[in-house]
């Protein structure tokens, strides 16, 4: 198995409902700054025209996370489901692993004294034999889908199948797991997406997310 | 002053009154006041910060320490730690004292291999001192960590991570530099003198082993360019912790050498003038030629927004000022106190802003332009953040200026059993 997730970001109307379906499925520390899951928001003017995108996001589940190659006690670890998770009981703080992060994902939760991030629902629906996520089930607008990238015949990978997508700072190497897939609209992808992103196909991306694993394995 | 002889080395009998309560160490207490004032601060924070989670309310209805703590989530700072930038004044403390005390100590072993006699005259005491440094780093970092949970670098290590390494980098390199000290201070000089060569080499491997781990800690961590992108981060550490290890050497060597190497304590300064001056120049030209290589997003930071200020205060104070102060008059072979002194001062100063910067610069470039188009912020209510910097908090400041008063109180209760700072005679 390896869990991941499409974000059709498109849709999104910055409803906030995955933020609080996470905090409230998850117990995540309430506070503005302790998210495991947001919405960011970036104004723009395009021709003169003012635009706002909205890009929901949270934590990769990198297939080459540098998060847990700094973690000393391996408190950040990977499953067998190809998830990144932190185990609390082991986190010293020393905060490397929130340095070694791209995206911001990570955040100290101050009742555990320890670093917290996204599990994918993992501790409370995934390993309970469920199939979706609470940000997945909660979204008005379907904008996640999550499921497993080893299943052909899932919902998932059909869907990477037939529509183009991206990943977020690719650049870094770290091959994230979320999968933003290409707007319909070109002038909404025109004014939401870097010029420096590379677009890619099932095809193309697959090879890469193979080529890490085998270096994770090896 | 009686001794008592102990594994070779004479270790002075002294009153707890004379050990505890001495000029120097009610010094080091006022610094170590504040010290405990900040770790109390950080505790009160970290373990008793009143939290809350959706879950809270539904299983303790009309609590008011839930009512509390969701004024907190709300109204509150968010803890002591911030998303943005996780590493601040401790990391910047720490690799100061650490680095300048390797500085110090990798200074002090190359003029011991070099036969440099003015140092292996002092070189107990400038040991102990770099000793007393990493002390003080150590101080600093274990309050920034939490050590309820530090059983699991014993129990489930990570070997290939910079911050594991740290683990037995310093046990082995407090025992080994605790080991040079003793071979200075011991009677024993028959057996040390066969051994001397191989310590010394050794010696110069652990502390080249010691940049190289500390470089990897900032290294791996991908995101952060500035770290990634310094050309040679080893190098630019061990020329930077030279120079601030010579500026803390020339300070160190007025107030406890001055009188008693008296004959020599001219050439001693000349020579660290040298250093010093040749420090700089390196240091310079590293720093002139680093940012044509650094990812021009955190040099733009560095140089020319959020941080340039302190960038070229740093600039001025460690490296331009010193220099034209140390320069003249250079070939007339004398030594202006007043310029030696304010020299010294600059740099020890310069050179934590320094590391403040290098730190705090990391972090400096946001990570929320994650498709490209321009910083995201996170609520309608946020501010788009183009330059992280938080003020760092009243804990890790005091606990910063308690990490002083760990140097001078260990320096001092050392120095008074066992008499390093006393010239030898090697």
């Amino acid at each position: 198995m390896n869990f991941a997730m499409a974000l059709d970001y498109q849709n999104c109307i910055n409803c906030k409902a995955c933020e609080v379906a996470c905090k409230q499925e998850n117990g995540v520390q309430l506070g503005a700054d302790k998210q495991r899951i947001w919405v960011g928001q970036n104004e723009d003017f395009i021709f003169g025209k003012p635009s706002v995108n909205y890009y929901p996001s949270q934590c990769n589940h990198c297939v080459d996370a540098p998060c847990v190659s700094v973690c000393p006690t391996h408190a950040s670890y990977f499953t067998p489901e190809g998830l990144v998770l932190t185990d609390k009981d082991k986190c010293i703080l020393c905060k490397g692993c929130m340095e070694a992060c791209p995206y911001d994902a990570r955040f100290v939760d101050d009742k555990f004294v320890a670093v917290d991030k996204c599990t994918f629902c993992f501790d409370t629906q995934i390993s309970q034999g469920e199939t979706t996520t609470a940000c997945q089930a909660t979204c008005p607008t379907k904008v996640r889908l999550f499921g497993d990238l080893d299943d052909k015949e899932g919902e998932l990978v059909q869907l990477l199948q037939s529509r183009k997508f991206f990943v977020l700072k690719e650049s870094e190497g770290t091959i994230p797991k979320l999968f933003y897939i290409f707007p319909e609209d070109d002038t909404f992808a025109l004014s939401s997406i870097g010029k420096d992103t590379t677009i890619h196909t099932w095809d193309t991306f697959k090879p890469l997310i193979d080529a890490a694993m085998q270096k994770r394995n090896a | 002053m009686k001794t008592i002889q102990f594994l070779g080395v004479d270790i002075n009998k002294v009153s707890i009154l004379e050990l505890f309560f001495n000029k120097t160490m009610l010094f080091a207490y006022i610094f170590l006041a504040f010290g405990f004032f900040g770790i109390y601060e950080v505790i009160n924070e970290r373990y008793f910060l009143l939290t809350a989670n959706s879950l809270d309310a539904g299983l303790h209805p009309g609590s008011a320490e839930v009512a509390n703590a969701f004024k907190e989530a709300i109204f509150g700072t968010g803890g002591e730690v911030k998303r943005e930038s996780p590493w601040t004044l401790y990391i910047s403390n720490y690799i100061y004292m650490i680095y300048t005390g390797s500085g110090i100590i990798f200074l002090v072993t190359l003029a011991e291999l070099f036969n440099v006699s003015l140092i292996q005259k002092t070189a107990a005491g400038f040991l102990t001192l770099g000793l007393c440094m990493v002390f003080g780093g150590l101080f600093t970092i274990i309050f920034d960590l939490n050590v309820l949970h530090m059983h699991w670098m014993f129990l489930t290590p990570n070997m290939s991570a910079g911050m594991w390494l740290m683990l037995p980098l310093y046990i082995v390199y407090i025992s080994f530099v605790l080991f040079e000290i003793y071979l200075l201070i011991s009677k024993n000089k028959e057996w040390i003198k066969k051994i001397a060569f191989i310590i010394l080499l050794l010696g110069i491997s652990i502390d080249i082993a010691e940049y190289y781990i500390q470089a990897k800690l900032f290294n791996m961590n991908t995101a952060r360019h500035l770290w990634t992108t310094y050309p040679a981060l080893p190098l630019y550490f061990i020329i930077s912790s030279f120079l601030a290890a010579v500026g803390v050497m020339i300070s160190y060597s007025y107030i406890m050498l001055k009188e008693s190497f008296k004959e020599h304590f001219t050439q001693l300064l000349l020579l660290l003038k040298k250093t010093t001056l040749i420090a700089i120049i390196a240091l310079g030209a590293y720093e002139a030629t680093a940012f044509l290589f650094i990812d021009k997003k955190w040099a733009n930071v560095i140089l020319f927004s959020g941080f340039h200020y302190e960038f070229y205060i740093y600039a001025i104070l460690a490296i331009t000022v010193p220099f034209g102060l140390l320069i003249y008059r250079f070939f007339q072979n004398k030594i202006n106190n007043t310029l030696m002194i304010i020299s010294s001062i600059l740099i020890i100063i310069g050179t934590f802003i320094g590391r403040f910067i290098f730190v705090y610069g990391g972090n400096a470039y946001p990570m929320s332009d994650r498709f490209g188009k321009g910083f995201e912020r996170y609520s309608e209510y946020d501010t788009v953040k183009e330059f992280i910097f938080f003020f760092p908090h009243i804990s890790e400041i005091c606990i910063v200026l308690g990490s002083v008063g760990v140097v001078i109180a260990a320096f001092k209760f050392i120095d008074t059993l066992l008499n390093v700072s006393k010239v030898s005679e090697h």
